[in-house]
Parts: structure tokens; C-alpha cells; sequence
């Protein structure tokens, strides 16, 4: 089945006075594609991840989100289907778990200026809406998330980066990037987080997900790209990947089941979801 | 029997008030109105003091957008103020148009206004934020002295028409107890915004400006937004008083209110714009109608703010919710004992 090609990347690259964090990077991601982006600290995982999303300026290369170019600043390409989550959760600490779910909602709804103005005077006459309360019930539900009412600063860090998750897939996305997002996770927020991998997939839309914990990652995706030092130095099949010859020499022939990065990441048993 | 049928009956009642947002705050904010003017009565100094804390409830509630939504701290709410004063003045003085107009024009043009000096400031945060819009409102109350053709210079504009709305004149009397309306309109329109999807970008925007850039939302003109909404409710304020004192002069705004705008929400509350009306009207009380110690009001308030600040964190209305809270449990703890 020849799957659409959503997301292309040529060339990227990003320096840092001389510093190379990211050298000439190519990838496609095909509809439907879950993509796990893997690689030890400092390899340019979050680097690449914050290329795509525009949060940093590329030093060169390009990417094209369904045949057009994808330039600009982070929001137009939110606009333009990117949702992503960070390695430090972003969430507002003193409003509660549904104010930042409906935040991905919302921001779809105030784009244009013309739209927050509006949505001031809106906001002001008829503050909830019945389909937005639903909408959010919906993706908390999804990630196993219960307590609506908490204020996100009380969360653990795991709970966070589990809000963070839901609030991207409130944009519903075209391409996904989690950043990190099992790190600090129990069992249950691995289990959430692969659910929503899953669902994305399912619309056909894509997924890139970046983990340190590469036993994990090669369970929950169709392809492993391996960065060392910015560049990439696998791209296929994930089994393939963790037998590679290349994956032994980034970890220094360690092996890739031992959790010694010390990120954290839980050994959940995870459902397959290639299956 | 008729305890649980009643319970559940109590339980989805109460359900009701809160599903329209911010009513609560607005049951007591005008409970607190009607007590206001029930001790103003005909009392013409009480009165002013009711214009006085309505206009400064108007600059904080207008500066509760943009610094304690969004988080940028704009000092210029003492030239928004005067726009919106100056605005009256100049349509009484120098038009024949209604002097409701000047209701509008005051507020588009401080919108405008604080569009164009977010966009000079859009790269300055936190400390360097606020003194340059301090020095702007420094600037601006320099121009009213000079541009004696346009503003009256020094001596400001008097003698102004009174207020006709559609051949209606308001009495003085009618005139307080509008600014009171306006007020509590305003407070509720803004705790219902705080609670709208537009109010939980602004708020995020405080704390995690990369979220609501990588959701879609452009921060720095949503902030831009904030500002002009804030710097227009300002100007609203700037104009009622001015259409009750039927004078403006550089001298009625001066920084001085932007520094007790700046703590009345702390005074009040923060958590809700209520907090910021709470606060005016103890601001205007102790710096305007404290009897004993007559100039040192300013410094009395400034001990206050101590005060509030180790007591109750959250301001008046805050630690007053928490003692409802407790009370609450307190009440509900009761039958169990007997």
C-alpha cells in the first residue's frame, strides 16, 4: 500500500556558532507512520524535533508538510498540522488539567487577529461551550486521565507530560512530535501515551516520537532513525535497528535492553501496536 | 426521607448557579454595590469617593488583562486613563457631537494607542517593560501640559457639558450609581473572559508562551490584544470620571494611580478581577477617607499591602473564600455530631 508522504525533510541543519547540533538530516514520513527518533543525550533528537516545529530556526534545509513548504514561525506551522510536546512539560501551573487540555482546541479558534479579537468579546459573552467540555472529556478518557479538576502544577511530572500529550491531540495534528514523552511515566501514562500513538495512526495521520529508552521506542513504531553527534546513522526497520552494528557502537556495544541512561523510563509491558 | 430528597434537589441547584460562569462573583459584587451606596446615601463627598474608586476599579480591572492574564507589566495606564478623560474633554469642548461619543473614540484611540507602544516594546519583558511604558506615561502627561492649543495645557479642560444619553441628563446621584454598574459589568465580563477559551490562551501565554506558540496562536500579537483590550477598559474608566467631575486636567492621572493599580488586585486578590475592584475600593478608603491620620493614607496602604501579603497571599477575596471553605466544612461536620 503506497501511503501518502506527509512530511519530507531535506538537508536539515543547525549550528550553533561552530558547534554542528544537527548535520544534513533527511527523512520522509509517510501517512499513518509512526517514526521513533532515537539516539543518547546531545545526539539532536529535541534539536531536529524543534527544527520541524519551528521553535528554532534551521540553518539550512527544508521541509514540506504535504507537497507545500513549511516555513515560519512555530504557530503557522501548528496551523499547518504540527502538534508537538516538549522534553520539559509546557503547561500553565496555575489553571487546571481541563484549562490546558482545551488550550490545543482553543488555539485553533484564535489564529487570525481578526479571531482573538473576536474571541475576546466571545469569550466574555459565552465563556463555555457544551462541545468543548465534551471534546476534552474525550481526550482525557483516551490518555486515562481522571481528575480534571487538578491544578497542573500538582501533577507529577509523568501526569504533565501526559496533559501535554492530550493538549496536542486537541489540535488534532497531521504529524504529531512527542518529545521525550515517557520519561517520568508509570505504567498507565506509557499504556495513555501509546493509545494516542495508536489513534493517531488510525486517522492517518503521523507520529514522531523521540525516547532515550530504545527497547521501548522499537516496540511502539514502524521505523527507527538513530542520531549520533546530528547525524543520522540508521533509518529502517526497528528490529533491524537494535541489532544494528551502528546501535551497538553509539551505545558503545552496550546492550539496548539495559536502562542505564538513567532517564527514567518505565519497562511497561506495551501492546504492539504494528500488530 | 425528606432530608435526602432535598439533598440531591440543593446539590443540582447549586449545579445550576455555577454553570453560568462568574455569577457567584457577580451576586457579590453587587451585594457589596448596593452596601456601598446604601452608606454613600446623599453624602456629596461619599459620593465622589464612589466616582474616585469606580475609575481606579477601572484602570486595575483594565490592567488585570495584560499583567495578570498574560503577564506583561505595562506601566501606561495613567495616559490610557487621561485618553480616555481628555476624550470627553476635547468632544465637550471642541465638537458638538454627544459626549457619549467620546465614550467610544476614548477607548479605539488607548487601544490604538497601546497597539503601537506594545509594538515599540514587543522585545522588552519584566523590569525593562515597565519603565519604559512608566516613562511613556511620564511623556504623555508632559504633552498635555504643552500642547496647550489642543489639551488646555496646564489648566486642563472645565466646564464641560453634562453627560445626555438620548435626551436623558443623569443626575449626579444617577451618575455614581452608573459608574458602580459599569464597574460590576465590566468585573463580570472579565471573569467570565478569564474562564473563556481566549481567557486560558492569555493565561497560558503567562506561563508557557512556547504551548500556545506550538498550539497555533501567535503570542506576541495575542499580547498585543491584551494590551489594547486592557489599555480601552482603562480609558472607559479615564472617561466616567471625568464625565462626573466635568473637568480634566495632566494632573487627574497621575503615575501615582498606576503604582496603586498595580497593588490593588494584590490587595484584593489576584485570583479573580473582583479582587482588583475589592482592592480599588480599599485603596480610595484608606488613601482618600481615613480621617485620622489624613495625608498618610498613602503609607497606611502601603503597610496594609504588607499586611495582606503575610496574612493572605491571595488578597481579601481570597482568604474570604478560604474562611467560606472552612465554614463549609464546619457546617457540614454538624450532623454528625448529634
Amino acid at each position: 500500500m503506497a501511503e501518502e508522504i506527509l512530511l519530507v525533510g531535506r538537508g536539515l541543519t543547525k549550528r550553533y556558532g561552530g558547534v554542528t547540533a544537527l548535520s544534513e538530516v533527511d527523512f520522509e514520513l509517510r501517512a499513518g507512520e509512526v517514526l521513533g527518533l532515537v539516539g543518547p543525550n546531545g545526539a539532536g533528537k529535541t534539536t531536529l524535533v524543534d527544527l520541524i516545529s519551528g521553535a528554532q530556526a534551521a540553518t539550512a534545509g527544508e521541509l514540506t508538510l504535504r507537497g507545500s513548504k513549511l516555513t515560519g514561525p512555530a504557530s503557522r506551522r501548528a496551523r499547518a498540522g504540527l502538534g508537538r510536546t516538549f522534553q520539559y512539560p509546557q503547561l500553565a501551573l496555575e489553571l487546571d488539567v481541563r484549562a490546558n487540555l482545551l488550550l490545543g482546541r482553543a488555539a485553533r479558534r484564535h489564529a487570525t487577529l481578526w479571531q482573538m479579537i473576536t474571541g475576546a468579546f466571545v469569550g466574555a459573552l459565552r465563556p463555555t461551550g457544551a462541545a468543548d467540555g465534551a471534546a476534552v472529556r474525550a481526550i482525557a478518557n483516551e490518555l486515562g486521565i481522571r481528575d480534571l479538576d487538578r491544578e497542573a502544577g500538582d501533577l507529577t511530572l509523568g501526569e504533565q507530560r501526559l496533559v501535554e500529550v492530550g493538549r496536542a491531540l486537541g489540535q488534532d495534528p497531521l504529524v504529531l512530535l512527542l518529545d521525550e514523552p515517557f520519561a517520568g511515566s508509570d505504567a498507565r501514562g506509557v499504556a495513555g501515551i501509546a493509545e494516542v500513538i495508536h489513534t493517531v495512526r488510525r486517522r492517518g495521520h503521523a507520529v514522531i516520537l523521540v525516547d532515550h529508552n530504545v527497547d521501548l521506542v522499537a516496540r511502539l513504531v514502524d521505523r527507527i532513525m538513530l542520531l549520533d553527534r546530528g547525524r543520522v546513522v540508521f533509518d529502517g526497520d526497528p528490529r533491524d535497528c537494535l541489532a544494528s552494528p551502528q546501535m551497538q557502537s553509539v551505545y558503545f556495544g552496550s546492550d539496548a535492553d539495559d536502562d542505564d541512561a538513567g532517564d527514567g523510563s518505565p519497562k511497561a509491558e506495551v501492546q504492539d501496536v504494528r500488530s | 426521607m425528606t432530608t435526602q430528597t432535598s439533598q440531591p434537589a440543593a446539590v443540582a441547584a447549586g449545579r445550576d448557579i455555577r454553570r453560568v460562569p462568574g455569577i457567584g462573583g457577580l451576586a457579590l459584587g453587587c451585594a457589596a454595590a448596593v452596601l456601598i451606596l446604601l452608606w454613600v446615601g446623599s453624602d456629596g463627598y461619599k459620593q465622589t469617593l464612589v466616582t474616585s474608586a469606580a475609575t481606579y476599579a477601572l484602570i486595575a480591572l483594565g490592567m488585570y488583562v495584560p499583567y495578570l492574564m498574560a503577564g506583561s507589566l505595562s506601566m501606561a495606564y495613567s495616559a490610557y486613563a487621561g485618553i480616555g478623560g481628555y476624550a470627553v474633554g476635547l468632544v465637550s469642548a471642541k465638537t458638538g457631537l454627544p459626549l457619549a461619543v467620546a465614550w467610544l473614540v476614548g477607548p479605539i484611540v488607548a487601544a490604538l494607542l497601546a497597539v503601537l507602544l506594545g509594538l515599540v516594546t514587543r522585545r522588552l519583558s519584566g523590569f525593562f517593560l515597565a519603565a519604559v511604558t512608566l516613562l511613556f506615561g511620564m511623556a504623555f502627561t508632559a504633552f498635555l501640559i504643552d500642547a496647550e492649543a489642543l489639551s488646555g495645557g496646564s489648566g486642563g479642560l472645565g466646564n464641560l457639558r453634562p453627560l445626555n444619553l438620548f435626551g436623558w441628563t443623569p443626575s449626579h446621584y444617577q451618575m455614581v450609581l452608573g459608574s458602580a454598574v459599569v464597574v460590576c459589568v465590566i468585573a463580570f465580563l472579565l471573569d467570565r473572559l478569564r474562564l473563556s477559551p481566549w481567557g486560558v490562551i492569555v493565561r497560558t501565554m503567562r506561563d508557557a508562551p512556547r504551548a500556545v506558540e506550538a498550539a497555533g496562536v501567535r503570542v506576541p500579537v495575542l499580547n498585543l490584544v491584551a494590551l489594547a483590550l486592557g489599555a480601552a477598559i482603562a480609558a472607559v474608566g479615564g472617561g466616567l470620571f471625568t464625565y462626573s467631575a466635568g473637568s480634566i486636567t495632566p494632573d487627574t492621572f497621575t503615575l501615582n494611580i498606576v503604582f496603586l493599580a498595580i497593588f490593588m488586585p494584590l490587595i484584593g486578590g489576584a485570583g479573580t478581577p473582583w479582587g482588583a475592584v475589592a482592592g480599588a475600593v480599599i485603596a480610595v478608603e484608606l488613601t482618600l477617607n481615613f480621617p485620622a491620620i489624613e495625608t498618610s493614607g498613602t503609607l497606611l496602604l502601603a503597610l496594609g499591602v504588607l499586611v495582606i501579603m503575610l496574612v493572605a497571599p491571595r488578597g481579601v477575596v481570597g482568604y474570604a473564600d478560604k474562611l467560606r471553605t472552612r465554614g463549609w466544612a464546619l457546617l457540614r461536620k454538624e450532623p454528625d455530631r448529634g
